[in-house]
Parts: C-alpha cells; structure tokens; sequence
C-alpha cells in the first residue's frame, strides 16, 4: 500500500472533513484508517443526546396548533386540521392577533433554541470527530435525500431526520435507509405525502360523496392523490431520471404510497402519546395492484409500497445513479466510468449494501490519482476552518449559520428537493471567493491554538499540499493571526485535494 | 492602518487594471439596451397569476381558487374580455395601462415532462433536453455581444448565466473588514491557480468600485434587508440590487435574478397571494431603482411550467404543462395579452389535466433578442437556441414603449 503524504491528505481533507491539528500524523495507512472509519459506522450519540426526537417534535407543532386553535373557538367557520398545513388565521382585529402572537411566542421561541441546538451538535461533531470520512458520507446522504427547511411544516424535522434516519443507516444497507427516510415524518411532510389520499380509499371516498352532494369542487379538502414524494423517490432518490419510467409510473407508486403519513395533533390531545412518527393510514390507502417500472406489486396496504421501495432499491439504475454522485462527491467532477461501474457492480452484489461500495471507492486506484479533487463547497470550508481552528462553538452556533448562509449553503435549505450542488463549476465564483477571504479575517481571530508557530500549523493542515510560495506567504505574515487568515482565504486551503 | 478601499485606490497591482463591467460595452453600438430574466423556480400556476375568467370553462375547473374581477373581495385586476392579473399584481396592472406589460399566456419550455429539475434545465440551458446543453442560454447571447458584460444576482451560479463567457454573481457581502495586506499578498498565489486565477481578480476588482460595495446595491441590499422590511422577501431586494447595477453608465446591461417558494401543491391562493406580491414589489424596486435605463430596459419573468388545471385534493395544484410569463419593462410594447389561448374546456387540456402550452418561450426569448438585443437571427438559431427552428421569435413585443417614454 502507498502511504505517501499525499495519499494522506487526500484520506483527511478530500475522504474526511479537513484535518484537525495533529490528524494528519496520526494517519500511516490511509485505506487502512477510511476502511476502519466504515466498519466503526457514524458517532455521535454523546452530542444529540439531548435533543428531541421526531415525535417530540411533532408533539411540540401540536400543542403550538393547539393553542392556535384555542383562539378560534367559538369561530363556526374552524375548519377539520389539516396535517402539516397553518390553520388560516382568523381572529377579529389587531388586538386579537397580537394577543395570539403572545401566546404562541413560547412555542416560537423554543422552536428556535431547538434549531440552533441541532446546529450546534452537529458542527460541534463535524469539527470533532475522529470518524470524519463517515460523517462527510452522512453529510452526503443528508443532501441526496434533501429536505429543504424553508418549507415551513418540514422545518423542525430536516435535522432529526438525519439523525435518526440517515446515521443508523449510513453504513448500512441503501435499501434500509431509503425505507427508513420516505417513512420519516420530515420527508412526508415536506414532499406532501402526508396529505395525499387515494381516490379510491375510504377517505377518498367519502369526500368525493361529500363534493359530490355539494355540487362543487372545494378547496382545502382532504381527498386527492399528491405526486410529489413518488416523483421524487424515483427521480431523485432512487433510479434516477434517466431511467426510462413514464408518468404512469409516478402515478402508479403515488398511489402505493398513499395513506403513509403522520400522527395528527389531535393525537397529542389531553396527555396522550402517539407511538411512533409514522402512521400508516388504512382509510387514505389506494386499494388494489400497482404496476410500476414493468413490475406488479399485490395488494396489501403498507407492505406495497415498502415492496416497490426494495424493488427500486436494487435496480442497476439505482445502483449506478448512486455511485455516480458517490464518485463525484469523493473523486472528481467527472469521475471515470471504470470507477462508478465497479462500485454499481458492488452495490448490486452486496445486496444495496453501502459498506461494500465505500470499501470499492477506497480500494479503487481511481480514487488516488493525483489530479482528483474537488472545490469545497461553502461547507466543507466552514467545517474545515472549524477543524482546523477547534473553535469553541457552544456559545454562538448563530455565527456558523450565518455564514453558511452568507457563502450560499444554508443549512438543511437547499431550496429544492435536489439539494445542494455537487459541481465546483456551481461554486466557484468571484463573490464566493471574496466572501471567504471575508471569513477567513473572522475565523483567524477564533483559532484555539492562538500561540501556534503558524508555519507548523498550516503544515498540519495541509501536508504537502501546502506549496512555496503560500509557506512563504504564511512565514512573511505580519501577525500569527494574519498567518491564519492566510490559510484559510488560500487556494490551497479551497481545494478538497 | 490603510483602510482596505485606501490601499486598493492606490494599490498597483495588475488586477487592479481588471474593471468589472468595461467601458467598451455598447458603447461602440451606440444602444443603451438593458435586459433582465427573473426565473422563478418551482412553477407559478397560469390560472392564478393570469386568470382566464372569460373562459366558459374556467369558474368550473377551479373552484374555489377562481378568480374574477367582479369578485366582491379581492377583485382581479382586469385587462381585457377573458383576461385579468391576479389582485396582488397592482403595480403591474398600472405599467399594463401604461404599455409597458404584457403577460404571455399558455406559454412553456419545450420541454413538457413536468420535472422541476428537468423544466428549469429546460429554461436555463434554451434546448428541448434537460441535457441538451451544459451551458445556459443568456450566457450564449451574451457571447454573441462582444463586450457585453452580464450579472447574476445568485450566490452561486445559476445554469442560465453558465458558458464560455465570464459572468459575475452578486449577493449582499459579509460586514467583515479585509486586511489590505492579506489581499496583496494573496494574489499572486491565487494567480498561479489555473482554476480559480480569473474568479480572484475579479472578486478584487470588484472591491475596487466603491459603487458597488458601500453606495450601491450593497447599501441597498441592507436597507432592504432591515427588520420590518422582511415581508417583501428576497425578490424585491435582488431586482434593486440589479436594477442599482444595470442603471450605471458602464454597469452590466445583462442581468439574472432567480426566486424560489412557487411550487403550490397545498394551500395555494395563500402562497400566491405573498408570492405575487413579491413579485410585484419587485418589478416596482427594479423600475425606481433603474431609473432612466427603464426605458431602455426589458425584463422577462419565466417558470418552469404551469400547472394542473384542477384542483387537487390539498386545495394546491401539481406539476403541469403551459403557464404564464410577463414581459415589462419601458422598451416594451405592453398593454396587450401575447399567446394564443387554447381553452380549458375539457377536450382542450393536455393530457386531461393541464393547460397546454402554445408558445414555446424560446419565441419570446428571440424575439426579445433579435429586436430589443439585436442579436442577429443567424446567431439565435445556431448559437443561443440551436435546433429551435419550429419556434419562431414572437413579434409585436418590443417598441412602443420606448417612443412612449
């Protein structure tokens, strides 16, 4: 095995999250060191242990509702909940709606100390841990299966989803995570699913009785089929657009999909405690056979669509939909195809599982030529200055999102179910750069080891990527703290090498 | 201590020489022609924005999200016999009564598949394959126009504004003081960086036009951006901040702005009502701080497509095919609806489900281009929108306004 410094540096900042003061040493066999990170699987229980989980989240949304309602008592035109959708605000005048704010003000607010306690724990973990190259695949699961938090009713939900269907899985088998995120409330929620209801279902039904008897067609009614989580399952999540399905298709698995949704508020009424964030709706369930993809799949309520999930799991579409974003997260833009079909080979082998395909990136001479690298992308160059600098983030985890905002890659808010971009061509720009000359004279001021001979530590960090003239550059710094900022705003320090 | 402008007024470093936006642009040509493209991204539904109510078809198929301007609350304004604006877009309506806005009806990409990603590929790369080009079409008319300078009001680069030609982006800057320093001695390691020598100079260059960064749109950016102005939301502060860009002398005459948050599939005339405000704050932000470059100026707003011409069962509507887009702007010839209208009778709809699309946007796009750009049709159809014959740019959109004016 080549353990050359630069096969270590591409092990640490392009494999990992940025090197941490003293990692780079610590690495003598670089496949060694990634291979093992796969077979430890994803940290951190010891930083979320103190967050809710998804359904203390939703009971939290519930009470808020709740309270909401209370407001509107007496108001004949209430209307039934909706899942995941604001009740319109009715309330006569100003006084009415200032005194509702008051009310729900302790609900806002706690709402915001739980966003940013999700962020400090994770940036806290990204800056920390010493299992980097898991949780830079965890990142990356997180943005292929992106929920974007400016949808209002997925906002709380976007960060437990990682943590609880993302990590448990990061390791493991494609087919299970895939399962385990279009079950997650956040995903339901934020693709609609959670109001899409079979036509045909007893709850579809019925309100088509109801329309039927009123003559017209209402809004705002539950009672009919929403697309959006079945198109995006396939076109984003699994086989990918490229894959040859039509729009019978996405019709066809919407339909499988109906009547998987979320506890309702009412649920959380009077003390009571749903059992799970995920509820499987019998009565919103399109009845019968689905065909999708040329294949049918028997009735049999939420079995059905868990079965098309398996089934989309483990086509080769998927498979090589998957190890390309793989290979172009860790290798290059433009990955060789050698690469991306031996890692499909794998994945399809295995059994969907990611351990398997991971261990094939790491195997691949492909993966180490010395011309792959990636841009970072405004995060990897906040969670690598986080690294190298070890700031303490506890007080102001604010400061870390603004400046993901400010760099373009707001947290958990890609603004499209796509997620963030992975092509350095979307990232490089001049007001990108400027900015993070901007963020590298603020984060200099914050580096823990402030007394740190700055050459020696630009060399921890970069290893042999750190070129002459940019050690010159550092050495002829007029401060220690300038010597940081040199580092970080440096074209070597943008690079994923 | 030099402050950072001090020290770039001064320095002589190559970059400096850089400018961003060179005087050369047009001033050879002789015209003062501006053109923005605003993209809003996630499909703005046709039938809310424009609503057909003349249409026998159209109380019947919307229901409760019809709209008419003999509404008793929340009137639409109207515009002729069959069409009118949905009732947010109040300062449109005054530039429709004054020639300079036309909505396009029953328009679309040649792309029909109702994928977001695929659609907005569609609308950004100007081909009828979400893969048909890696590089956007206003990049390519920009590369038609030697020394045409272009702006993309994004963080990051959208695929509209990507291609051979060197475009800026632009967003509000951090409030972080560089060290003048730091910045000389960072450049001459940037320059050796094949990759990112050309970006670095000109983020410096930049910096050196004080317009831009402390009494320009950056000023403005943060003004807007002040508490209590939030509702407006990021729309209107980005058209001003082009607008503030594009209404210089030697500012960028091409420029992109993109929103987000039109993707209605829930609780529609809510969302629509803050989304079209939005929009119409932002045509009003962009005309005040243009200036008179308005009337030289053309801006188009596009989606990705229109939507389903019913309701579906969370009071939303889904991915469909043909939608509006809007042309202001003092060098158009407004006050008319462009479009051929196809009806929403229920033999009319696509497929049973959607408005179909009669004008392929490519035939605005050109016809905007040819006349308002003067791009020359040979060029638009091998260059900026190859294989685009069957979409024959749209007459009668560019002209009156500007005699007007």
């Amino acid at each position: 095995m080549d353990a050359s410094g630069n096969d270590i540096t591409a092990a640490v900042n392009r494999f990992g999250l940025g090197a941490k003061p003293g990692e780079l040493a610590k690495v003598h066999d670089p496949r060694a060191w990634l291979n093992a990170q796969v077979a430890r699987g994803a940290d951190g229980s010891h930083v979320f242990g103190g967050l809710p989980d998804s359904l203390g989240y939703l009971g939290e949304e519930a009470r808020l509702l709740a309270t909401r309602r209370e407001f509107k008592q007496g108001n004949p035109g209430g209307r039934a909940f909706v899942p995941g959708g604001m009740p319109p605000a009715t309330g006569s005048g100003q006084a009415n709606a200032a005194e509702l704010k008051r009310a729900l003000k302790p609900y806002r607010e706690e709402a915001r100390k739980d966003l940013l306690a999700e962020a400090a724990a994770r940036y806290q973990l990204a800056m920390t841990t010493d299992v980097p190259f898991v949780e830079r695949l965890v990142h990356f699961w997180s943005n292929h299966f992106a929920v974007s938090i400016d949808k209002r009713a997925a906002r709380l939900l976007a960060a437990p989803m990682e943590r609880e269907a993302i990590r448990p899985h990061v390791t493991g088998r494609f087919a299970e995570m895939l399962l385990a995120v279009e079950t997650h409330p956040a995903m339901l929620l934020y693709l609609d699913n959670v109001r899409s209801v079979g036509p045909a279902s007893r709850l579809g039904q019925r309100v088509a009785t109801r329309l039927a008897r009123r003559g017209a067609m209402a809004k705002g009614k539950a009672g009919g089929l929403n697309e959006n989580l079945g198109r995006e399952a396939l076109e984003l999540h699994t086989v990918g657009v490229d894959a040859g399905y039509t729009q019978a298709d996405v019709t066809e698995f919407s339909r499988a999909l109906t009547g998987w949704s979320i506890p309702l508020p009412r649920d959380f009424a009077n003390g009571r405690q749903p059992q799970s964030a995920f509820v499987f709706r019998e009565n919103a369930h399109e009845p019968g056979l689905r065909r999708v993809m040329g294949r049918t799949f028997a009735a049999g309520g939420f079995e059905q669509g868990k079965a098309i999930l398996e089934f989309l799991a483990r086509q080769p579409a998927t498979a090589k939909h998957l190890s390309l974003k793989l290979a172009q997260h860790f290798v290059s833009d433009d990955p060789p195809r050698s690469l991306v079909d031996r890692m499909a080979k794998s994945y399809l082998e295995h059994d969907t599982d990611l351990a398997a395909v991971y261990r094939m990136l790491i195997a691949s001479p492909e993966a180490w030529e010395a011309d792959a690298r990636k841009f970072k992308t405004p995060q990897d160059f906040v969670i690598s200055s986080l690294r190298a600098a070890q700031i303490d983030l506890s007080g102001r985890p604010q400061a870390v999102l603004a400046l993901l905002k400010n760099l373009g890659e707001p947290l958990f808010d890609p603004r499209s179910p796509a997620g963030f971009s992975d092509d350095s061509a979307n990232w490089i720009d001049a007001d990108g750069l400027w900015k993070r000359v901007q963020a590298a004279e603020a984060l200099s001021s914050r580096v823990a080891q402030a007394d740190a001979q700055p050459l020696a530590f630009a060399m921890e960090i970069l290893g042999p990527r750190l070129d002459d003239d940019t050690a010159q550059a550092i050495r002829r710094a007029e401060s220690t703290r300038q010597a940081h900022a040199m580092l970080f705003a440096c074209p070597a320090f943008q690079w994923r090498a | 201590m030099l402050t950072r402008r001090q020290f770039l007024a001064n320095a002589a470093f190559g970059a400096a020489s850089l400018m961003i936006w060179p005087k050369l642009t047009f001033a050879a040509t002789g015209s003062d022609a501006r053109f923005l493209f605003v993209l809003l991204r996630g499909g703005l539904d046709g039938l809310e924005s424009v609503p057909p109510y003349g249409d026998p078809g159209y109380q019947a198929i919307r229901g409760g999200l019809a709209l008419s301007p003999s509404a008793a609350a929340q009137p639409a304004h109207k515009l002729d016999d069959v069409f009118a604006l949905h009732p947010s877009f109040d300062y449109a309506a005054q530039l429709y009564a004054q020639g300079q806005f036309i909505p396009v009806v029953a328009s679309a990409p040649p792309y029909w598949g109702r994928s977001h990603f695929q659609a907005q590929n569609c609308v950004e790369n100007g081909t009828a394959r979400p893969d048909g080009a890696q590089t956007g079409w206003l990049n390519r008319c920009i590369a038609c126009m030697p020394g045409m300078d272009g702006l993309a009001c994004a963080a990051v680069m959208p695929l509209t504004m990507r291609g051979t030609v060197k475009v800026e982006t632009w967003s509000p800057p951090l409030p972080t003081e560089v060290n003048p320093i730091l910045l000389q001695r960072l450049q001459p390691l940037y320059a050796a960086d094949a990759r990112l020598a050309a970006p670095f100079a000109r983020a410096v260059a930049q910096q050196n036009d004080s317009t831009m960064s402390e009494a320009g749109p950056g000023m403005l950016a943060q003004q807007a951006s002040k508490p209590g102005n939030k509702k407006t939301g990021g729309l209107p502060l980005m058209m001003a901040a082009a607008a503030g860009f594009m209404g210089k002398a030697d500012g960028p005459r091409i420029a992109f702005v993109e929103d987000d948050g039109w993707d209605t599939h829930a609780n529609e005339a809510a969302i629509v009502v803050r989304k079209i405000a939005e929009l119409d704050a932002g045509l009003k932000a962009f005309h005040l701080s243009v200036g008179q470059a308005w009337n030289h100026t053309i801006v188009i707003v596009a989606t990705e497509f229109g939507r389903t011409a019913h309701i579906n069962g969370t009071g939303g509507t889904d991915h469909g095919t043909g939608g509006s887009m809007f042309l202001a702007g003092g060098a158009v010839r407004g006050g008319h609806v462009a479009g051929d209208w196809p009806g929403i009778g229920a033999r009319e709809l696509y497929q049973d489900r959607d408005v179909h699309a009669t004008t392929d946007f490519r035939s605005v796009f050109k016809g905007i281009l040819a006349i308002h750009l003067g791009v020359p049709e040979s060029l638009l159809e091998s260059r900026v929108f190859p294989g685009s014959a069957t979409a024959k740019p749209l007459e009668n959109l560019v002209g009156s306004g500007r005699t007007a004016a």
